[in-house]
């Protein structure tokens, strides 16, 4: 089998420096303070109820699996932020671009070797992952949901983290620009339904009420579309359905009240669908950075064409 | 092998490359000298593919260079000027890597990086990490490395930059066992001396001009116009010049106190006569000598700030072909 030799190199030159090393211990030393932390909330407010303590345990769940995706999306975009920069200003970039690998096989080389890792930060952290399954009473089946989130966060990260590489020359310009981008996706998906509901409560308290269209009432909700690609949105509506069994943004959407919602959004926030589709929305997105970034690093791809054609003509 | 027909290169306004026309012949070891920012290294990037040219064609063993660039992948092997290494990598490691960049199975690109290794004079360091390498010998491995998959080219942009002189013997007798090997390569220098004597054909460039070009010794010819003879003389000045200009092809070139500069496309009888017509005629020569003209001279003298002259350089590649 063909391994993308990107990441057998990138893999075997990282686990050979003690900056490896170091970033597990850190990692799993967030994770216990985090775990400590939780069980002493849990068990101050235990004094205060009369649920069994061991009912509360299951929380500890939702709260390692943020902490570790939360500390996934810090770290997976500082580390491809540099890859192709610093591929640049080691100068090895040019040598790579004259070799048989295509500028998406190296991008795909560079993320694979950002999930591999993410992978080892996530398998070295069972040990602490799985005290919440022992005390907290939950299906084992939610622990590789939790993998299947981890990659998909640690995929979607590396990819911005690709693009800003591919778009900036200097390692610590991409990865300014990478958390730009995740301010992008955890604010800027809110801003269409933000701007909606002003106008919306501005409009309500005003004195031309009457005049207020009921049917664009109805389809403002259609705003929260964008959040299909937020991460925290997804996020909240992955461990709301295992933890609370319900769709948060089902609950959201006004489906059944006076001024019912109408539009696509019903149809998304009915069921598991918005998740599902936020899965595939999100990796549409994180594969077309990806290809923007292999066609960035592309020192004659749109121009070869163009010479080719003149030559024709 | 590489055949550059009308090639032009603007970054903005600036044109770094204008008209480039060059054809290297299989089995060359090509100099390509320059002063900083003539274009040598716009050009170096254009032919390896790192770089979209404004204009022209690349043609690298018969295939078009911007067309089909998975094949001239193939063809080129390219070193750039800085080492462009893994620290944290084995020297075997770092082939094999290389190797797997070109699709070569481990045991195809052990057994070849064997023998580059060798070549290179690595061998004993295989199991070495990269950072504990020389400068010299990381070029070297820099070298071994580009030819992992045998290109039929080699492109080197300054390889000599930064090396101490062993290292730079070193990488020149490396280059000519290459060339002996059949390999055609390409190398920008600034060290002329060097390029003098292990090239046999060069490119000169200035303001992305290739003002000259072709084997050494025409370039000379075509700069030079011909051979160079030095008459030390005593006495007898205004006669040596008067004969010597009766001579068909002797152009004087300086009249110095007590020299004379002719070049000249005499025999070695005819030249005899000359000097004989010169004694006889009582002007007292002291000596003469017959002056090869160096690259340096060659350089200086293309690369004049006379820009009239840029414009006129003579390609000789050209015209030959």
């Amino acid at each position: 089998m063909w391994l993308n030799p990107i990441v057998k190199k990138d893999v075997r030159v990282q686990s050979r420096s003690m900056k490896i090393c170091w970033g597990v211990f850190a990692y799993e030393l967030i994770l216990a303070l985090v775990f400590f932390l939780a069980m002493v909330v849990i068990q101050q407010n235990s004094r205060y109820s009369t649920n069994n303590i061991y009912s509360s345990m299951v929380w500890l769940y939702p709260v390692l699996a943020v902490t570790q995706i939360v500390i996934l999306g810090v770290v997976v975009p500082v580390r491809t932020a540099s890859s192709i920069s610093g591929e640049k200003e080691r100068q090895t970039f040019d040598i790579m671009m004259t070799t048989n690998m295509t500028p998406f096989s190296i991008i795909i080389g560079k993320v694979m070797t950002a999930i591999v890792q993410s992978m080892l930060f996530v398998f070295a952290s069972m040990p602490i992952m799985a005290l919440s399954f022992i005390i907290g009473g939950m299906s084992w089946s939610y622990l590789f949901w939790f993998l299947g989130i981890a990659l998909l966060a640690s995929f979607f990260s590396a990819s911005i983290g690709i693009l800003c590489s591919s778009l900036c020359k200097k390692s610590i310009s991409a990865v300014i620009m990478t958390y730009g981008f995740y301010l992008l996706f955890f604010l800027g998906t809110f801003l269409p339904f933000l701007v909606y509901q002003i106008r919306r409560e501005s409009m309500l308290y005003s004195s031309n009420y009457t005049t207020f269209s009921t049917q664009a009432y109805s389809y403002g909700e259609n705003w929260l579309l964008f959040l299909l690609v937020n991460p925290a949105v997804y996020l909240a509506e992955f461990f709301g359905r295992i933890m609370a069994g319900q769709s948060i943004m089902n609950s959201c959407v006004d489906l059944t009240g006076t001024y019912k919602t109408a539009g696509p959004i019903r149809l998304v926030a009915t069921g598991n669908r918005w998740l599902i589709l936020s899965t595939i929305l999100l990796l549409a997105v994180s594969l077309l950075f990806l290809w923007i970034a292999s066609k960035r690093i592309n020192p004659v791809g749109k121009h070869a064409g163009k010479c080719v054609r003149k030559k024709k003509d | 092998m590489l055949q550059i027909n009308h090639l032009n290169k603007s970054y903005g306004k600036f044109q770094a490359v204008k008209d480039l026309t060059l054809h290297i012949p299989k089995g060359d070891l090509f100099g390509f000298v320059g002063p900083n920012g003539a274009g040598k290294t716009t050009t170096i990037r254009m032919v390896c593919g790192l770089m979209p040219p404004g204009s022209g064609s690349i043609v690298i063993n018969g295939v078009d260079a911007l067309s089909h660039r998975r094949e001239i992948k193939k063809q080129i092997g390219y070193v750039p000027d800085f080492f462009g290494v893994y620290d944290n990598l084995k020297v075997k490691e770092y082939m094999d890597f290389y190797g797997s960049m070109y699709r070569m199975s481990s045991r195809e690109t052990a057994r070849i990086s064997d023998d580059l290794l060798e070549l290179v004079n690595l061998s004993d360091k295989k199991e070495v990490f990269v950072d504990t390498l020389s400068r010299g010998m990381k070029q070297r491995l820099c070298v071994a490395r580009a030819l992992i998959h045998n290109p039929a080219l080699l492109v080197l942009d300054e390889p000599n930059s930064g090396l101490d002189p062993r290292a730079r013997v070193e990488m020149k007798e490396l280059l000519q066992n290459l060339r002996s090997m059949g390999k055609t390569i390409v190398i920008s220098s600034h060290i002329l001396s060097e390029l003098s004597e292990m090239c046999n054909s060069i490119g000169i460039m200035d303001h992305g001009i290739l003002v000259a070009s072709g084997r050494i010794e025409d370039v000379m010819e075509g700069v030079f116009g011909g051979n160079r003879l030095v008459i030390t003389l005593e006495e007898g000045r205004e006669t040596a010049v008067r004969i010597a200009s009766e001579y068909a092809g002797v152009k004087v070139e300086s009249v110095g106190e007590h020299e004379l500069k002719l070049s000249h496309n005499m025999s070695k009888q005819e030249i005899a006569k000359l000097i004989g017509a010169m004694i006889a005629q009582d002007v007292v020569v002291t000596g003469f000598h017959k002056q090869e003209g160096s690259l340096e001279t060659l350089f200086m003298r293309v690369t004049g700030d006379d820009e009239a002259q840029k414009g006129e350089g003579k390609n000789v590649a050209e015209s030959d072909c």
